[in-house]
């Protein structure tokens, strides 16, 4: 059932959801507006839109805030989330962001061989030649994300590159990602996503 | 409004009629050229509901994304708007209602330059030119209202200025109840009602007719004679109730039915918009079903659909107010099969899309045969298009097509100029009587801002009307109605 974000502020925050099941509203909204490019379960099939199922409910809750404060800055927050995100109010990022982490995540493609392990080595022991330290000391080792830092396993390779791209280029302001991807060139970034968009 | 279509709707009441005369082949003329083409749209209301920019249900707007095809097979309704809420003593709500109505207003101004002057036909005591050089302004004003009306429940309406008519008018026209299953598989399943005025402009891809290329056309530029009736041959006359399903965002597929609803007709005897009676043309008898199916595949950056559409019609052929002709009897039978073909690749810089149709008509003219007024009692047309895009960063680039028209002689519909008759200017008759017309279409856009679109279309002929050279019997060749034409395409 579609019902408009408006709509959903106040419900949204009274329902009593159990692990792995939306409030009923909430489910409404996931159905209705965010499963049209994340999937109802948050496995999206086009990899120009993230999976969200298993994310760290802390991370998708600062991104939906950033999308509604309009501070995150890639073309696709622009074009996309800053609109969607507009009228959620804070109970309703919370829900949505616990739906999407309790929901079970999958593995994606996987892709060449070679390219994979090269990104398996990048990701859990950086290119010290180039300064750029392992990703696994924040996302763990195989992606599976740690603390407030995102889950990267299982997530559209294309999808990877834009973000890796928004962050070396700061469309996407985040310095330390900044920091981390600047040393990245083309060729390692797509070894990295190979790697992590089989993951589990 | 399709130009083609409405030009051998006009034909089709003549032809019905009886009529094969001079002055009515001029009006015709007049009528066809007059006609715009097809005009497809995208609109900024959808953008204001949603929040989301152009491109995201556009590669190059009216040209959806797989986003876009989503975002109209679940009714338009997706939004981010404050809302108008009701509910009642129970907390269920019965009021769901945005604060801001999506509203939008489309401007298209074009030139026109032929490469030959048409004759000017309005006093045949003084052969002349008509003037080469037309400028429409406005071409076409729409007011749409395209969005949500309530939960499940969407429309796109267009209200339509047409300077050929110089009147406001009603367009396309789609309103969707559509919603969302989750099937126990983790599978969706988008399923709604469609009822719509025009067969395929409820369509999700731009390989059909009413959305597809060209997206907009000269009203001022000599238009073929022959088109399919699913080509916008009813496109304003018709309304249509289909039920579609969307399976995992892949499997289309849809059934539906359409009957006549004429705009602008009175009942001799009441006065009334209706029952329809002998002074309206092209009648649908019954219901005439419509039937589509498509299956689209995306992998990374690539989309790829294959599909088939197809309607059969029974219309009476009526008359006019000045010639009617009894509803009833025998009734001419158009069943048109198509299959068609789309493909996009949307970069982040780079966007290509191929769209191809192949739509195949079979006429059985009964109806209009017994009446003398069609040459056989079976005709058929074929329809083929082809067009690829380019656009950098969805603000530069064009298009190239190709389109052919074939099918069968008739002299009754592909009318020559009559051999008792001097000084008929041609132009729209057929020397052969064949509709055969085939060409290419060049265009260039640029948009420096999403909803502003600045084109050139250069559309060349290599037949018109069954022929190339001398092909309307009065020594005008296909390539005198090569047509160049600037467009200017404001949507807010």
């Amino acid at each position: 059932m579609m019902l408009s974000l408006g709509c959903l502020l106040s419900v949204g925050a009274n329902a009593e959801p159990t692990a792995g099941q939306a409030p009923l509203s909430v489910a409404n909204l996931v159905n209705g507006v965010c499963a049209t490019c994340h999937g109802p379960r948050g496995i999206s099939v086009l990899p120009k839109y993230p999976r969200l199922a298993g994310q760290n409910a802390n991370y998708l809750m600062v991104q939906l805030m950033a999308f509604r404060s309009r501070t995150r800055g890639d073309a696709d927050a622009v074009g996309f989330m800053w609109g969607m995100a507009a009228q959620l109010d804070d109970p309703t990022i919370e829900a949505l962001a616990t739906y999407y982490s309790q929901q079970k995540p999958i593995a994606g493609r996987s892709g060449d061989t070679s390219l994979m392990a090269r990104g398996n080595e990048i990701f859990n022991n950086g290119l010290e030649s180039e300064g750029v330290p392992a990703c696994s000391a924040c996302h763990g080792t195989q992606g599976q994300g740690m603390a407030d830092f995102p889950r990267l396993a299982g997530q559209h390779e294309q999808y990877l590159l834009k973000q890796l791209g928004a962050f070396q280029n700061n469309m996407r302001d985040v310095a330390v990602m900044h920091g981390v991807a600047a040393g990245l060139k083309s060729k390692d970034m797509q070894a990295v996503a190979a790697f992590l968009q089989a993951q589990p | 409004m399709h130009r083609i279509g409405r030009a051998l709707f006009r034909l089709g009441s003549r032809v019905a009629a009886g009529e094969s005369g001079y002055g009515c082949v001029g009006l015709v003329a007049m009528m066809a050229m007059l006609l715009p083409w097809q005009i497809s749209h995208a609109v900024p209301s959808f953008a204001r509901q949603t929040g989301m920019a152009c491109e995201a249900c556009h590669t190059v707007w009216p040209e959806l994304t797989h986003f876009g095809r989503t975002f109209k097979a679940g009714g338009y309704v997706l939004d981010n708007l404050r809302q108008v809420r009701g509910v009642d003593s129970q907390k269920a709500e019965f009021l769901d209602l945005a604060t801001t109505p999506p509203l939008s207003i489309m401007i298209q101004a074009g030139y026109t330059q032929l490469a030959k002057a048409i004759p000017d036909t309005s006093n045949p005591a003084v052969k002349g030119s008509s003037q080469n050089g037309t400028v429409d302004f406005p071409q076409q004003v729409g007011l749409f209202y395209a969005g949500k009306v309530a939960p499940h429940l969407g429309a796109f309406l267009q209200l339509t200025y047409d300077n050929g008519s110089g009147t406001l008018g009603i367009d396309n026209t789609d309103i969707r109840l559509a919603d969302l299953l989750v099937l126990p598989n983790e599978k969706t399943l988008i399923y709604g009602l469609s009822l719509n005025n025009n067969p395929t402009v409820q369509d999700l891809w731009n390989s059909t007719p009413a959305f597809g290329f060209p997206y907009v056309g000269s009203s001022a530029a000599v238009a073929p004679v022959a088109g399919t009736q699913i080509d916008g041959g009813l496109a304003q006359s018709v309304a249509g109730l289909s039920a579609y399903v969307f399976w995992q965002e892949a499997v289309y597929a849809e059934l539906g039915f359409y009957r006549s609803a004429k705009q602008g007709s009175s009942n001799a005897l009441t006065g009334g918009t209706g029952p329809l009676d002998g002074t309206s043309s092209n009648i649908v008898k019954g219901f005439a079903p419509y039937g589509r199916v498509a299956y689209e595949y995306n992998a990374d950056r690539h989309s790829l659909e294959v599909g088939m559409y197809g309607a059969a019609f029974r219309l009476f052929p009526g008359g006019t107010a000045a010639a009617p002709m009894p509803v009833n009897g025998p009734v001419n039978e158009f069943r048109d099969i198509a299959e068609d073909l789309q493909y996009q690749y949307f970069g982040e810089n780079n966007s290509v899309s191929v769209v191809a149709t192949h739509i195949h008509e079979t006429m059985n003219l009964d109806a209009s045969y017994r009446a003398g007024s069609v040459a056989n009692a079976r005709d058929d047309l074929t329809t083929e298009r082809l067009a690829i895009s380019y656009f950098y960063q969805h603000r530069l680039g064009g298009s190239f097509a190709l389109f052919s028209t074939s099918g069968s002689s008739d002299a009754g519909l592909y009318a020559a100029i009559p051999a008792d008759t001097s000084g008929n200017p041609g132009v729209v008759t057929s020397l052969n009587n064949r509709p055969d017309t085939s060409g290419s279409i060049v265009e260039l856009d640029y948009l420096p801002w999403l909803n502003t679109k600045f084109g050139i279309q250069y559309t060349a002929y290599n037949k018109f009307n069954g022929g190339s050279t001398n092909y309307d019997g009065a020594g005008r060749s296909a390539q005198n109605n090569n047509s160049l034409y600037f467009l200017v395409w404001l949507a807010y």
